[in-house]
């Protein structure tokens, strides 16, 4: 008997259609990545609840995390791209540390990501 | 975009961070420009304020403008018979006679949080009605939503998506304000956008309501420069 180790990948056209939105940081002191995402679940959850946040497809991609310039990208799916920013902007502090939240790009690829960041 | 922020407190008037700091913050978020609001204050300190308010403008390269925020009847028809002396003229919402007021007062450019430390929105159709009439402008204060939480945050969302609703179908101008008392409570624009779009705007007109609508209040205060300027409505014509 054959065994299914994997499940067949879903057709494009079946899948989610995803967005990533990347934004910086602005803060005085130097930020934790872990901080930062714990800060982004917990205010997102506390905003829009657990069903919320389940409709979102919220990832926040830590291999993307700059350290240095404190940029981060976070994914969502396209229909909740206003919710998560606004949810974003609900951010005021990452421990004692108080924070802004930039929006820099909001792109359906990462390499649009890699682009020129000027906003409309 | 050109996004304006028309209701920034500095340490002139109640708030924490100097006009610099706040200067700076706008300009990084992308803000074209701010305005810095103030209770009415003495000849002395408005004249210090309005030399301050120069140097920075100067200095960080942002448009910025001097307003007044009235928190009573009284303040507000002192400061509308003084309407030519600064920029902006603002009512502190949240009393009921001071929302009718100031939506029945044309020299009025903002009416800020009509729902402020109430348990009703404080603003209804007929206040609503009044508003567009007299081209004032609701405030959706985002300060309001960032300072609270839990229950009181849900009861600050659902009167201001109350107040949303009125103003957009009676056609009455929308705001969309940080009302930050301190640099780190100011907003990227699109946050601000992305939030009035969970509370019942559309796109389109949250997009206005912090580019269009600012610029407008601007556009008059441009109007009221002019000598031929009397009140709103009554100008010399040649």
């Amino acid at each position: 008997m054959k065994i299914i180790k994997r499940l067949k990948i879903l057709p494009p056209t079946l899948r989610e259609k995803k967005r990533f939105i990347k934004f910086q940081v602005l803060s005085e002191e130097k930020i934790n990545y872990e901080d930062l995402e714990q800060a982004i679940w917990n205010t997102l959850l506390d905003f829009y609840g657990e069903e919320g946040v389940a409709k979102t497809g919220l990832w926040v991609m830590k291999n993307l995390w700059d350290s240095e310039k404190k940029i981060c990208v976070i994914r969502c799916n396209n229909l909740s791209v206003q919710k998560v920013i606004a949810g974003l902007g609900l951010i005021s502090r990452l421990g004692d540390t108080r924070i802004i939240i930039k929006i820099l790009k909001v792109s359906g690829t990462l390499k649009g990501l890699k682009t020129n960041c000027s906003r409309k | 975009m050109q996004a304006f922020d028309m209701h920034v407190h500095s340490a002139f008037s109640g708030g924490i961070s100097s006009l610099e700091e706040l200067a700076s913050t706008a300009k990084i978020l992308g803000y074209r420009g701010i305005c810095f609001v103030a209770y009415p204050l003495s000849k002395k300190e408005e004249e210090i304020l309005k030399a301050e308010i120069g140097r920075v403008r100067k200095e960080f390269g942002i448009e910025i403008y001097l307003g007044f925020e009235a928190r009573n009847v009284k303040e507000l028809k002192i400061l509308a018979k003084r309407r030519k002396e600064f920029d902006v003229l603002l009512a502190r919402g949240g009393d009921l006679k001071l929302n009718r007021v100031a939506c029945e007062t044309p020299e009025v450019d903002i009416l800020t949080h009509p729902e402020f430390g109430r348990n009703d929105c404080g603003f209804n159709h007929v206040l609503a009605r009044l508003a567009a009439e007299n081209n004032v402008a609701i405030e959706l204060n985002f300060r309001e939503i960032l300072v609270s939480s839990k229950a009181s945050r849900a009861k600050v969302l659902s009167h201001i998506q109350k107040n949303l609703m009125l103003a957009k179908k009676f056609n009455a101008p929308v705001i969309i304000c940080s009302g930050a008392i301190s640099h780190f409570e100011m907003r990227d624009p699109y946050c601000l956008i992305s939030m009035a779009t969970q509370l019942g705007l559309e796109l389109k007109e949250a997009k206005n309501a912090i580019t269009k609508v600012p610029q407008k209040i601007i556009e008059e205060i441009k109007k009221r420069r002019d000598e031929k300027w009397i009140m709103p409505g009554v100008e010399i014509v040649k």
